[in-house]
């Protein structure tokens, strides 16, 4: 079967899946052809439903990219406060790095070529 | 003079390539940023030039060879290149610094970013 | 036909070399033409590539000697060691070749329309043809001297890209920056080959690997080829220039960068493996590429999640991806050596990083071309200004979906295909590898959902009421990298077996890439 490969523990195969994937887009599809068709279009019936209220606009309604996810970068601030530091945006600080990071792999080699 | 002392041209190298590093490190100035770039390269090429000398040897353009060793010439071919290249990327880099003066009105590396982060 | 697969690793370099020069010249006659003729010399190139990965699939390593009355010449009549250039295309080399030129292909395709505004397009082709020339010399070339060469070219025309719409100032700035680290690390390039050269007077790769000894020099040497080359691909600590850089460019060119650097890995991997082979520290040596795995799939995703600029929000993801393949490759690399780890689960770790290099180069620029798309549409990269975006881009929507599902590792997408490779094996060489591995996905798809629902979801807003779909070129462009991924989610065993395995292997067998320049050892 050229649709099944092996992980050497596991076998793999995407056909199941996209059988899986299909059966649940027909249960989706059945749900869906229940619902209310005679509504009246144009109408106050076809707007949103806010308790009652008043609607905002299009471009108040959208939850923006800086609101999502707020409580996650509210616990990690720690983290994200101490990953920010390196990242300056200043060249020279990038060829820093270069040169720190190659000087420790040159001394890892160095000293693990000693031990043996 | 005779010939150079043996590791003479390979220490001039490595002074080339630590000054090189600490000016492109610690010096803020984009200009100055670039003439450390090429300082490095003419380290490099001088480490690359120095490697195929033989004291004494001959130039390596001759098909009747004379007398003695001859200096090595791959490595004079590896340098010529090298040049070539680096003229190529120290003009773009100075090009590119010219736009930069022109959109931020600086020439420091620290506030002439825009991006961070 | 023969004879063209003998000459084609030549071809391959120089078709898109000689159309680069040309391009200018048939530009300032007729656009139309010059756009059909980088089309069609990419597809060419692509052709020529699938032909040559069949012939070294099916007949082995290829090898062609420049200047020499017969390629496969390698060492002249009355020398001991090769002193011509030897282009050398073994399974590693033409996998990355197949990935490079179908990247290339989509990305010309997308450029068509992408920056049909800006002057200088026939510079513009010029530049991108050079780099897949430079490209594919990193990729095919058997030579130390002329790897770097290479490097350069690549490095030189992607900064001319990446600064080529001189109208902002921060392509500008990204442009530097990535110009200064190209060139800082290809000088260190060829600062190690020299410290090679002085010791054994060679700059072939199979000659070096068949007299290295492993010296202190050489231990330099590799670390300052390693480090480089790790710079250059855009790993966590030295991926600080990487999203600058990226998220400037024209989308189309952001998406070849991306296989820019995975040339650049595929280098470190050839160092590694070919280069030092049998005779370097294997644990030390793929411990380190392990430790940048690491941190840069847990940094590169946890920055990701946090960023508000489609682009620089995808190049962090660049970077988190990238350090499954590091991962992968470095534990095959930490128990090469051992038969038995190798066949227990060192060949399949390397073949889960090699097979997640192909889809990466599938499904990341495509996921760069749709936010290439978004700002070809709105004009801005800005995620906070965008929203409703469903209602107008249809196409891209879909394409976005099939990219943010791929790159997650939903099944049965692709990405689940090769994450699940490298997490079975790497759990038996060090479970917290996997675990990683794991978390990093997660926030993968998180922050890919929160981009999806800032940018495409949500009522249509008033200042897009304007937007259409993109221009047809580039929903092509999507489309064929979209096609790649299913192709490949459908049949993962073809694939793995015709050019993830031949590519694990020829890295693993350093012994075959000797043989083929140096000749049978006595």
């Amino acid at each position: 079967m050229t649709f099944i490969l092996e992980s050497g523990y596991a076998f793999w195969n995407p056909l199941i899946w996209i059988i899986v994937f299909l059966v649940v887009m027909i249960v989706v599809y059945f749900f869906r052809r229940r619902g209310q068709k005679k509504y009246k279009k144009d109408t106050d019936q076809a707007q949103i439903f806010l308790c009652g209220e008043e609607v905002p606009e299009a471009g108040e309604r959208h939850i923006r990219v800086g609101n999502i996810y707020w409580g996650f970068f509210e616990t990690l601030k720690e983290y994200y406060n101490q990953i920010l530091r390196p990242h300056t945006g200043i060249v020279n600080d990038y060829v820093l790095w270069f040169v720190a990071a190659t000087a420790v792999s040159a001394i890892i080699l160095l000293i693990a070529g000693l031990a043996k | 003079m005779e010939y150079i002392p043996l590791n003479f041209p390979f220490l001039a190298a490595a002074l080339l390539a630590g000054i090189s590093f600490y000016i492109i490190i610690f010096r803020k100035n984009l200009i100055k940023l670039i003439m450390g770039v090429g300082m490095m390269s003419s380290g490099v090429n001088l480490f690359l030039v120095a490697l195929g000398y033989r004291a004494g040897g001959n130039v390596p353009i001759y098909t009747d060879v004379p007398e003695g060793p001859m200096v090595l010439s791959v490595p004079q071919a590896l340098t010529l290149t090298s040049i070539v290249i680096n003229v190529a990327v120290l003009a773009l880099m100075l090009s590119m610094v010219i736009n930069v003066y022109r959109h931020t009105g600086s020439l420091d590396s620290e506030k002439s970013r825009k991006m961070k982060g | 036909m023969a004879t063209l697969i003998t000459h084609s690793p030549i071809l391959i370099i120089a078709i898109p070399l000689v159309t680069a020069f040309l391009t200018p010249l048939i530009g300032m006659a007729n656009r139309k033409v010059r756009d059909a003729l980088v089309i069609v010399s990419l597809a060419f190139v692509v052709v020529l590539v699938f032909a040559l990965a069949r012939d070294v699939v099916i007949n082995g390593i290829r090898v062609y000697t420049l200047g020499a009355t017969s390629p496969d010449l390698t060492i002249p009549t009355g020398f001991m060691v090769p002193v011509r250039i030897i282009l050398e295309v073994d399974g590693m080399s033409i996998f990355m070749g197949i990935i490079w030129s179908i990247v290339s292909l989509a990305a010309a395709i997308f450029s068509l329309s992408h920056i049909a505004s800006e002057t200088g397009q026939n510079r513009f082709y010029t530049l991108l043809l050079l780099m897949v020339a430079g490209g594919f010399g990193m990729m095919f070339t058997g030579d130390l001297f002329n790897l770097f060469v290479f490097l350069e070219i690549a490095s030189i025309s992607g900064a001319a890209l990446i600064a080529f719409r001189i109208k902002f100032a921060d392509t500008q700035e990204g442009g530097f920056k990535y110009i200064v680290i190209s060139a800082i690390a290809s000088l260190m390039v060829l600062f190690a080959i020299g410290l090679l050269y002085a010791q054994y007077n060679l700059l072939n790769i199979g000659a070096i690997a068949q007299v290295i000894q492993y010296t202190t020099l050489d231990k330099i040497a590799l670390a300052l080829l390693l480090i480089a080359f790790t710079m250059k691909a855009g790993m966590v600590p030295l991926h600080l220039w990487f999203p600058d850089a990226y998220s400037v460019a024209p989308a189309s060119i952001t998406g070849m960068l991306v296989i820019t650097s995975h040339a650049c890995m595929y280098a470190a991997f050839r160092v590694c493996f070919t280069l030092y082979g049998s005779m370097l520290d294997a644990p030390v040596a793929g411990w380190i590429l392990i430790v940048f795995g690491l941190l840069s799939m847990f940094i590169g995703v946890t920055m990701a999640v946090f960023q508000k600029d489609v682009m620089r929000f995808m190049s962090y993801h660049a970077i988190s991806q990238l350090g499954y393949m590091w991962v992968g490759v470095g534990v095959g690399l930490a128990v090469l050596g051992n038969a038995e780890f190798i066949a227990a689960y060192g060949r399949d770790a390397m073949s889960g990083g090699i097979f997640h290099i192909l889809n990466h180069a599938m499904y990341k620029p495509l996921l760069f071309f749709t936010g290439g798309a978004l700002f070809h549409c709105t004009g801005t990269r800005d995620l906070t200004k965008m929203g409703g975006l469903a209602h107008k881009m249809k196409w891209t929507t879909i394409l976005y979906i099939i990219g943010t599902l791929s790159i997650s590792g939903i099944p049965p997408l692709n990405g689940f295909s090769s994450k699940i490779l490298i997490y079975e094996s790497v759990y038996q060489f060090h479970p917290i590898l996997t675990i990683t591995g794991i978390i990093t996905s997660i926030l993968t798809l998180a922050s890919f959902t929160k981009a999806f629902h800032s940018a495409f979801m949500g009522a249509e807003l008033p200042e897009y009421k304007e937007v259409k779909e993109v221009p047809r070129s580039m929903v092509i462009a999507m489309v064929i990298l979209a096609a790649g991924i299913v192709f490949i989610t459908l049949f993962p065993s073809l694939v793995v077996d015709w050019t993830i395995h031949p590519a694990a292997d020829a890295l693993i067998d350093q012994e075959a890439y000797i043989t083929a320049v140096m000749g049978a050892i006595p």
